[in-house]
C-alpha cells in the first residue's frame, strides 16, 4: 500500500519541489548577493540589502500595504457576509447565485480592473451620467486614489470571502438559532453571540484569502491607483524592473512573505479568541 | 535521456526545425508592420522565431545569461555601450550590410556608437508635453506642469528616468545628471508637482488625452502623434523650451548568434527603404531610415511631432548610461517620490 501512495504523490511532490521550492531557493539566494550594474546578481554575500529594509522609507511602505490590505479585508467581510448568508437561505437558487458570483473570473482580472477604470472616469459611465441627470456639474475625482484602489481590490476578491463564508453558513445547525431565540435572545444578539462565534473559521479562512493577495498587489494600485502610491508589490515590481536590483527585491518579497505567514500563524492561534 | 542528448535535442528545437533555418529576433512590441516578417521568411527560405518585450529590463534578463537563444535583439541607445562591456553584442560586418547607407545622416554616426560597429539605429523618438488646444495659456516649458490651474489634469510618464529628467531639465540641469545634489533638487520639484498631479501614466494616457480627461501630460511623442490622429485638431504636442529626452532604439545582433550572417541579412531587409517605410506607416514611429523617409506619404513625412524640424531637436538631450552610484540614489529618490 505504501509504495503505491508514494507513487501517486510522486507527480505533485515533484510539481511543488520544482514550482515553489527551487523558485523559493533562488528567491533566498538571490537577496544575499550584491546587486549586477544592469539587473542579475553579483558576489560579495552580504546581508545588506535586509538592512536596508529598516529604512523608514521602506517601514512607511510596508505599513501603507498593510493599512490598505486591512482595510479592504474588513470591506470584503461585511459585505460577503450578509450576501453568503443570503445564498446559504436562498433554497433551490443557491446554485445559480453560487455561479455568479463566480461568473467575474471567466474575464481576466486586468480586464475587469480596465472596466472599472473606465466607469470611473471623468469622463466615465458614473460622471456622464451624474452630470446628465443634472446632479453633478463638475466630475467627481473618482479615478486614481486610494479609494480607487480598495474599490478594486474589494470588488477583485470579494468572492473569496463569500465562498469560505457560505461553505460555514450552508453546514450552520439552524437550531442552534431557534434555541437562542426561544431563550429570549434578541435577533442582533444571536448574530453576535451565537451565528458570528460558529462562523469564525469561514470568516478567518475568507479574510487570510483576501489579506494575503491585497498585501502583494501592484496592478490594482498602479492601474486604479495611477502608480502615486506605491505599496509592496510595486516596490518588489520596481526592482525587477526599472530599479534593476534583484537582490534587494528578493528581500523585500521575502520580508512580505514571512510576515504575512506570522500574521497568519496567528489567526491560526488566536482566531477564536479574537472573534 | 542523458545531458548531452537532450541539450542536443533542445538545440535542434530552437535552432533549425525541420532543417529550415530559423532566426530568433527579440523586438519591442508593435514595432514591425504585419508583412515585414513573412517577407523575410519568403525571401530567405527560413523561419523566423519573432519575440516581443516590453522594456529594456526585461530584455536584458533574457539575454544576460550569454544562451538566451536569440539572435537579433533592439537595444535603447544608453543601453548599447553597457550591452558592449558586458560582452553581449557582436561586431557587425558592413560589408554585409549593404543598405547601412539608406540611414539619415543624423544617424550615420551617433554618440552612442560613432562607427556603427555594434548597432544600427532602426527608430528614434522624443519626450514633450501633450495638451489641449484649449487650454490658455498653452504649455510651452516643463514649468508649466507646475501650474496650479491645472491641478488634477496633468500626468507624469510611469518612467523614473523621464520624470526626474523633466525636473533636472525644468532646473536647468543636464537630463543625465549624476550629482547627488542636482538630483535631490529634481526630487523636490517632483514631490512638489505630485499634488498637481491625476497620475503618472505611459501609453494608456493617449485615451484620456482623446477623451479631454487629461489636460497636459508628459508623453512620448509616439503616443501623442496617436493622440492627435485620433482627436481632430483639439490636441497638441510641443518641445518643451528648457530641452527633453531623446531616444533611439537600435538593432544589434548578439555575441552568442551563431547564425550571423542571418542576422545581417535580416538587419539589411530591414534597412531597405521600402520595408522601412511600410512599417514606419503602420506603426506610426519616427525612421532613422532616411530613405525610407522620403517614400512616405506627405501627412507622415511632414508630421511635426514625429519628425521636428532639426533647430528643435538641437534642443534636445539623449539619454546615457548611469553609473552604479548614480543609478542606486536615482532608483531610492524614485521610492522616495512615490512614497510622498
Amino acid at each position: 500500500m505504501k509504495p503505491l501512495r508514494s507513487l501517486f504523490l510522486a507527480p505533485a511532490a515533484a510539481l511543488m519541489i520544482v514550482t515553489i521550492a527551487v523558485p523559493l531557493a533562488i528567491i533566498c539566494f538571490y537577496s544575499l548577493l550584491t546587486r549586477g550594474a544592469y539587473g542579475g546578481v553579483e558576489r560579495p554575500w552580504t546581508t545588506e540589502n535586509y538592512r536596508l529594509l529598516f529604512d523608514p522609507l521602506y517601514g512607511a511602505i510596508f505599513l501603507r500595504s498593510f493599512w490598505i490590505a486591512a482595510v479592504a479585508t474588513a470591506l470584503c467581510l461585511v459585505l460577503g457576509f450578509p450576501l453568503a448568508l443570503f445564498i446559504a437561505r436562498s433554497g433551490s437558487r443557491k446554485n445559480l447565485y453560487l455561479s455568479l458570483v463566480i461568473l467575474p473570473f471567466w474575464t481576466s482580472f486586468l480586464i475587469r480592473t480596465y472596466a472599472w477604470m473606465f466607469l470611473l472616469r471623468d469622463t466615465g459611465l458614473i460622471n456622464t451620467g451624474l452630470q446628465a441627470a443634472g446632479l453633478i456639474h463638475t466630475p467627481l475625482p473618482m479615478l486614481y486614489n486610494d479609494g480607487a484602489v480598495i474599490l478594486g481590490l474589494v470588488y477583485g476578491y470579494l468572492p473569496f470571502t463569500v465562498l469560505p463564508l457560505y461553505a460555514t453558513l450552508e453546514r450552520l445547525d439552524k437550531s442552534l438559532l431557534e434555541a437562542a431565540a426561544d431563550l429570549g435572545s434578541p435577533p442582533w444578539n444571536t448574530l453576535f453571540r451565537v451565528m458570528l462565534p460558529l462562523c469564525a473559521p469561514g470568516i478567518r479562512a475568507g479574510a487570510i484569502l483576501v489579506f494575503v493577495p491585497c498585501l502583494g498587489t501592484y496592478l490594482t494600485s498602479d492601474l486604479l491607483g495611477g502608480s502615486k502610491t506605491i505599496l509592496i508589490g510595486n516596490l518588489v515590481q520596481n526592482q525587477f524592473t526599472a530599479a534593476r536590483d534583484w537582490p534587494f527585491g528578493a528581500a523585500a518579497s521575502l520580508t512580505l512573505m514571512a510576515v504575512a505567514m506570522a500574521l497568519l500563524f496567528a489567526v491560526r492561534r488566536q482566531g477564536e479568541e479574537l472573534l | 535521456m542523458n545531458r548531452r542528448v537532450f541539450l542536443m535535442s533542445v538545440a535542434g528545437a530552437a535552432g533549425c526545425g525541420g532543417g529550415v533555418p530559423r532566426l530568433n529576433v527579440y523586438n519591442w512590441s508593435d514595432y514591425v508592420a504585419p508583412d515585414t516578417i513573412p517577407g523575410f521568411e519568403r525571401e530567405f527560405r527560413v523561419r523566423v522565431h519573432y519575440g516581443t518585450y516590453e522594456s529594456i529590463p526585461e530584455m536584458l534578463a533574457k539575454v544576460m545569461s550569454g544562451n538566451s537563444g536569440w539572435d537579433v535583439v533592439f537595444p535603447s541607445a544608453e543601453y548599447v555601450r553597457p550591452m558592449r562591456e558586458m560582452g553581449l553584442v557582436a561586431p557587425l560586418r558592413h560589408d554585409w550590410l549593404p543598405n547601412l547607407q539608406a540611414l539619415d545622416a543624423a544617424f550615420q554616426h551617433p554618440s552612442w556608437d560613432p562607427e556603427l560597429r555594434w548597432s544600427v539605429p532602426y527608430m528614434h523618438g522624443t519626450t514633450g508635453i501633450a495638451y489641449q488646444r484649449s487650454l490658455a495659456p498653452q504649455p510651452r516649458a516643463w514649468s508649466d506642469l507646475w501650474d496650479e490651474r491645472l491641478r488634477g489634469r496633468i500626468t507624469m510618464l510611469d518612467d523614473p528616468p523621464e520624470v526626474l529628467g523633466a525636473c533636472l531639465k525644468k532646473l536647468g540641469y543636464s537630463l543625465n545628471s549624476g550629482d547627488p545634489n542636482e538630483l535631490r533638487r529634481a526630487k523636490q520639484e517632483a514631490i512638489a508637482q505630485k499634488r498637481l498631479l491625476r497620475a503618472y501614466l505611459n501609453a494608456e494616457v493617449r485615451d484620456q488625452l482623446v477623451a479631454g480627461d487629461v489636460g497636459a501630460a508628459q508623453a512620448w511623442a509616439v503616443t501623442a502623434a496617436q493622440a492627435i490622429a485620433a482627436a481632430r485638431g483639439e490636441l497638441a504636442f510641443v518641445l518643451p523650451a528648457e530641452g527633453f529626452a531623446r531616444f533611439a532604439d537600435n538593432m544589434a545582433i548578439l555575441r552568442e548568434s551563431r547564425r550571423s550572417e542571418l542576422a545581417h541579412h535580416f538587419i539589411d531587409y530591414l534597412l531597405r527603404p521600402e520595408v522601412a517605410a511600410k512599417i514606419v506607416q503602420a506603426t506610426r514611429t519616427a525612421t532613422a531610415n532616411g530613405a525610407a523617409h522620403k517614400l512616405l506619404p506627405p501627412e507622415i513625412r511632414e508630421n511635426p511631432v514625429l519628425y521636428p524640424p532639426p533647430e528643435v531637436l538641437a534642443r534636445g538631450e539623449w539619454f546615457e548610461p548611469q553609473s552604479a552610484a548614480s543609478q542606486s540614489l536615482r532608483d531610492r529618490l524614485w521610492t522616495e517620490i512615490k512614497s510622498a
